[in-house]
């Protein structure tokens, strides 16, 4: 009895360290990169409508070559605007067309921020479940809450 | 170990375990991946730093270029670059430089060097590890072949001058270097406690010249580290006689030398304690002589106690010194007559003991006729330091300890 519940202890613990937690980094990298782009859509849309409120047609800017060397740059026209729409294609808007683009864009991204969301809370609760099985092997009170120091 | 036997056969498998040895060697193998990894990233940096270079040596060929200037992370604006020859560099911490092409170049090829050298560490990191892994893979195998370590007891066969030395010297030493590691680490404490009272005292003096109570703190502190020390020159006196005498059989090695001189190090900051002490009561008694008040006369005998315990011939010192450096007003002629007694004692050990590679050669008022031991055995240290051991310890003590206090009553004067 004493071995097969030592056992069987042991693989649930297995089964948290080795594939459930591994998961649940993942899945919260993966979430991380999607916030980022959400990041970057959100600025690029603050960035469009600040020219259009300043009405700018063309501007300076400085462009990082790499390794924080910057050179000077000029665009004469500013009013196409080349954007990322993933899978390396960009596409020539205009202001309005790519303020569009952008809030279809950031709803997808909404979307699997849920998804994602989800994804780690349902993981979070297998952990938990798992521990729970392990504490009832052991027979220890459920007031003693071992998963605690998990997250 | 037996008695028995003469030695002892351990199995290496019971000291390092097989699997213990293999796992070691994994995790090695493990740091060694991970080193290889940022190894990678450097040479990644190193290649990108080459293409900037080429980059920024062939944006000045024309006037602008035509690209996509990138407008934050997922747009861009068909855009040109203009005023290629006119780079801003960041230096760190958020300054830029404006630099041309060629100082660009500049800059980036000291990033390439600076980047190389770091895989070069990297590479030797690496190349140890290799080694500690195939040590650790290589134990693994002996061990699980079965190869045993005999260890046995090296004898000496021959104990009959080796004993002698051995036994007096380094016996007596040990003892000594014990307690004098212990008088040590206390006079240590005391010399900063010390260090800083006097920064006290002087930042006091300063702002209040009439402070009375630092300088009376500063008698009482220092009435023990005269008496330890006296304790430690006559320790060291006696040692030094037992070493001359031996040092007649063994001329060149000495085995307790080392330990010996470190004691001489010691004592010499205990030789340097006495002398920065009575230096400061000397200084208080200046003090006390501007004030003059009725605490002048106390301090005085006080001086002139504590003169008195260390030495029977340091009140007449102070009383034939005077007249002869009548320059001096007497605070200063007190010190000055401590330093000076420094030499004399050094001669008067030297007469004594005859040891001529010992006593340093300081210049010494050759007025003075007689010394205790224990004050020549205080001084004997400066002087055998300033042969023995030219380091820095010896330069402070004998050159800028007595001299301290003296620019400091003219400090005081001004």
């Amino acid at each position: 009895m004493d071995d097969s519940c030592q056992e069987k202890i042991q693989k649930y613990e297995e089964f948290v360290d080795r594939r459930l937690k591994p998961d649940l980094v993942r899945a919260i990298a993966e979430r991380d990169k999607v916030f980022e782009q959400q990041k970057v859509f959100s600025d690029l849309r603050r960035n469009i409508e600040n020219l259009e409120k300043n009405s700018v047609t063309s501007l300076k800017t400085m462009v990082n070559l790499g390794s924080e060397v910057y050179l000077q740059a000029e665009v004469p026209d500013t009013r196409r605007i080349f954007v990322d729409i993933g899978l390396g294609f960009h596409v020539e808007f205009t202001w309005s067309e790519a303020l569009n683009f952008i809030t279809q864009r950031e709803e997808k991204i909404k979307r699997q921020i849920e998804e994602y969301t989800q994804l780690i809370a349902s993981i979070k609760a297998q952990i938990k479940l798992v521990l729970e099985g392990i504490r009832e092997l052991l027979e220890l009170p459920a007031e003693k809450s071992l998963p605690q120091h998990i997250f | 170990m037996e008695d028995a036997k003469k030695g002892t056969v351990t199995s290496l498998a019971s000291i390092f375990p097989a699997e213990e040895a293999q796992k070691a060697a994994k995790r090695v193998e493990d740091t060694i991946a991970e080193k290889e990894k940022e190894l990678d990233r450097l040479r990644g940096f190193i290649a990108d730093n080459n293409n900037l270079i080429n980059l920024v040596q062939k944006l000045p060929e024309e006037l602008h270029h035509d690209i996509m200037v990138p407008f934050g992370k997922a747009a861009f604006f068909p855009g040109r670059l203009i005023h290629t020859n006119e780079f801003l560099v960041l230096l760190g911490e958020g300054y830029y430089a404006e630099r041309t092409s060629k100082q660009t170049t500049e800059i980036l090829k000291r990033r390439g060097k600076s980047l190389d050298s770091q895989i070069n560490s990297l590479e030797a990191i690496i190349e140890d590890h290799k080694a500690e892994a195939s040590f650790f893979s290589a134990t693994a195998s002996e061990a699980a072949e079965g190869l045993v370590e005999i260890r046995e007891d090296y004898e000496e066969e021959n104990s009959g001058k080796g004993e002698f030395k051995s036994g007096i010297l380094t016996d007596a030493d040990k003892v000594k270097a014990t307690a004098d590691d212990e008088e040590f680490a206390r006079m240590m404490s005391r010399l900063d406690e010390l260090e800083k009272e006097e920064l006290a005292a002087e930042s006091g003096n300063h702002s209040d010249e009439n402070e009375e109570t630092t300088s009376d703190f500063d008698e009482i502190s220092y009435q023990k580290p005269i008496d330890i020390n006296l304790q430690n020159s006559e320790d060291t006196q006696q040692r030094i006689t037992l070493e001359q005498i031996n040092d007649k059989s063994i001329a060149t090695e000495f085995p307790g030398e080392c330990s010996y001189q470190e004691d001489i190090s010691d004592q010499l900051n205990f030789a340097s304690l006495a002398l920065q002490s009575q230096t400061r009561e000397g200084k208080s008694l200046a003090k006390n002589l501007k004030n003059l008040d009725a605490t002048s006369e106390k301090s005085t005998t006080h001086l002139e106690e504590k003169m008195v315990q260390p030495t029977t011939a340091s009140k007449s010192v102070v009383i034939q010194h005077q007249p002869s450096q009548p320059l001096f007003d007497r605070q200063k002629a007190s010190t000055s007559s401590i330093v000076e007694h420094a030499g004399y004692a050094q001669r008067n050990s030297k007469e004594k003991n005859s040891t001529s590679s010992q006593v340093g050669c300081r210049t010494s008022e050759p007025s003075f006729d007689s010394s205790k031991a224990f004050t020549g055995s205080i001084l004997e240290h400066a002087g055998n330091l300033q042969t023995r051991e030219k380091n820095s310890t010896s330069s402070q003590v004998t050159g800028s300890q007595p001299s301290k206090p003296v620019s400091r009553f003219r400090m005081q004067r001004r």
